[in-house]
């Protein structure tokens, strides 16, 4: 009887351990995928592009972001960029979209946020290729003006 | 699209719980007289198991997947010992519980005791005095001088170094390179000064640089004579090797090994100087000749790797029986408790890989390794993500020992290397060994998650 059982169970084991291997590469794999997922931008849309290099900060960062009707930036949990830079305050600044046009504004930072090279206090209007500057961090402002031109 | 579907697997924790579920019930029957306490013991392994998994998903403590394959290997682990003597497994699954715990515990002191990479001194006295309080008061089992007994309770010292041994080496470069950044910038300072006298004021520059000024200050207040010695390559070698010397006074070829291995790899990593690589791969090959002329047991090894069957009822007994025992299992094994893997001696130790392949088969076999070789890639994959120096070379050297070490053992037991006594990481039966290895792994999943401080920003000018 215990050596039916064994026999049968020698075999479940097998099948059972690599589909264990297979279900944890499947877990990496995903994950990777996500990751590479971050990375890659929808087009037709404005977004951020990283100015810096990427190896020189010390912290996570992307290459590009996607704007949204309102794009937060900041240390904290809630904001839909979050860069863990300690010149950056929790709520740093936020990207607003109002028909069709983009408006860049600093939420109360402690190190102020800067477009190309200035920093502003009031509400700013952006247009494409201008330089957004926050903590140690620079990006690119591209709005893509295809539609535009056609 | 309907196999697609069959693969979708929710989550590995439950095949983890049916494999249990599954072996410990098999257990129940093998063990006569029928004794109720192994299914308790099955219920207990896997409710630590699956509140553990739990906590480290619900509480995001970073990785996840460490903490499965850990389980799933220190699961198999139980089973095998379990099987070639009851007392064992018992005894194993109390030091399972065990290593939880502190696995836990080290995640919350690594995480919440910050300035880990300025006790260098500290790491370096407390390796020096336990190997000298091992030589002195150690009592030897199987050979080598390396247990303390303290009351009933005896372990192993050297296990313990191994941690501290990584942390030391990571201290190590770790004020090596903050002290040379220091240099870098003190030197670009000047051009630097210009630099905002001539252009004007670039903003970016002002935030990046910011912070080496500070630091100057503070770090050449702190930089005193004995740091400025230490910070010598040779003096950190001759501290590195004064660590595998005591290993080779103890008799622990294997760890002595890995020691030598882990560091070298370090080195490698960290030292442009390749020049000086050669240099200590040309002295090991020398105290490797020398230590097989005078040192008996180093000769035995390598004699027994050679050709075992020369002397095959007495030195190399051990070695034949485990490739005997290896053959008898084939590809699928002989079924849990139909094998004999008792005939090897110290099969519960250093020879448990043996046991698994003759009982779970060479597929058996190739799945414990496959599972080690997922931890390594992660353990990896944690390491290059990390920014700060100390906690990478501490990722990398707790990965590195363990993925040499297993290397070194499975070796040794299919032949392939010649056999040195270290254990199986989470599958052999050993005390300290398995504990050393639960506050490493613990260490690593605290270094997995990133640091989200919420304190305010720095304040710039």
């Amino acid at each position: 009887m215990f050596e039916i059982l064994s026999w049968i169970i020698r075999y479940i084991f097998i099948i059972l351990i690599y589909y264990f291997l297979f279900g944890i590469i499947r877990l990496i794999y995903l994950d990777i995928k996500s990751i590479n997922r971050m990375n890659r931008r929808q087009y037709n849309r404005p977004y951020l592009k990283l100015i810096n290099r990427k190896e020189m900060l010390d912290f996570d960062i992307q290459e590009f972001y996607d704007l949204g009707q309102i794009t937060t930036i900041g240390r904290g949990k809630q904001n839909s960029i979050k860069l863990l830079d300690r010149y950056i305050s929790s709520n740093h600044a936020k990207i607003v979209q109002d028909e069709g046009e983009y408006f860049l504004e600093d939420v109360g930072s402690i190190n102020g946020t800067y477009l190309n090279n200035e920093k502003i206090a009031d509400v700013v209007k952006l247009k494409n290729g201008d330089r957004i500057g926050i903590g140690q961090v620079e990006f690119l402002f591209v709005k893509e003006v295809a539609d535009d031109e056609a | 699209m309907k196999l697609n579907k069959f693969f979708r697997i929710q989550n590995p924790i439950y095949i983890l719980i049916f494999v249990n579920l599954l072996f410990f019930g098999l257990l129940f029957l093998y063990v006569k007289p029928l004794d109720t306490f192994i299914l308790a013991s099955g219920a207990g392994v896997i409710a630590l198991m699956v509140i553990s998994y739990l906590a480290i998903i619900k509480l995001q403590m970073g990785d996840e997947y460490i903490f499965l394959i850990i389980s799933m290997l220190t699961s198999l682990g139980i089973i095998m010992l379990y099987r070639i003597n009851p007392e064992y497994g018992v005894r194993q699954i109390s030091l399972y519980a065990l290593g939880i715990i502190l696995y836990f515990l080290a995640y919350i002191i690594f995480r919440f005791i910050k300035g880990w990479d300025k006790y260098l001194y500290l790491y370096i006295i407390f390796n020096f005095i336990s190997f000298i309080t091992t030589i002195a008061v150690g009592s030897s089992i199987g050979g080598a001088t390396n247990w303390i007994q303290i009351g009933g309770f005896s372990f192993q010292p050297a296990e313990i170094i191994k941690v501290s041994f990584v942390f030391f080496i990571a201290a190590y470069y770790k004020l090596r390179f903050s002290s040379d950044e220091v240099v870098t910038h003190s030197e670009g300072l000047d051009s630097y000064e210009d630099q905002i006298i001539n252009s004007d004021v670039n903003k970016d520059l002002d935030y990046t640089e910011e912070e080496p000024i500070e630091s100057i200050e503070t770090e050449i207040g702190l930089i005193d004579t004995l740091n400025e010695k230490v910070k010598n390559v040779y003096v950190f070698l001759g501290l590195a090797y004064m660590h595998i010397f005591f290993l080779l006074l103890q008799r622990e070829l294997g760890l002595s090994a890995l020691f030598f291995i882990v560091f070298l790899s370090i080195f490698y990593i960290y030292e442009d100087d390749r020049k000086l690589l050669l240099y200590n791969l040309g002295l090991v090959l020398i105290i490797g000749i020398i230590s097989y002329f005078t040192m008996s047991h180093v000769n035995v090894r390598l004699t027994t790797w050679i050709n075992p069957w020369a002397d095959i009822s007495n030195k190399g007994y051990q070695i034949t029986q485990s490739l005997f025992a290896i053959a008898e299992g084939g590809f699928f094994g002989t079924g849990l408790g139909l094998g004999s893997p008792t005939y090897i001696p110290e099969v519960h130790t250093d020879f448990i890989f043996s046991a698994i392949c003759e009982e779970m088969g060479v597929f058996g076999g190739i799945s414990v390794v496959l599972l080690y070789f997922l931890l390594i890639y992660r353990g990896f994959k944690i390491a290059l993500t990390i920014k700060d120096i100390f906690k990478r070379i501490v990722a990398l050297g707790i990965t590195l020992i363990y993925g040499y070490q297993t290397f070194i053992i499975i070796g040794g037991v299919i032949k392939l290397i010649p056999l040195t006594g270290v254990t199986l990481p989470f599958i052999s039966y050993g005390g300290t060994s398995l504990i050393s290895a639960f506050i490493s792994f613990g260490i690593l999943q605290a270094i997995s998650k990133k640091t989200i401080e919420e304190e305010e920003a720095v304040i710039l000018e």
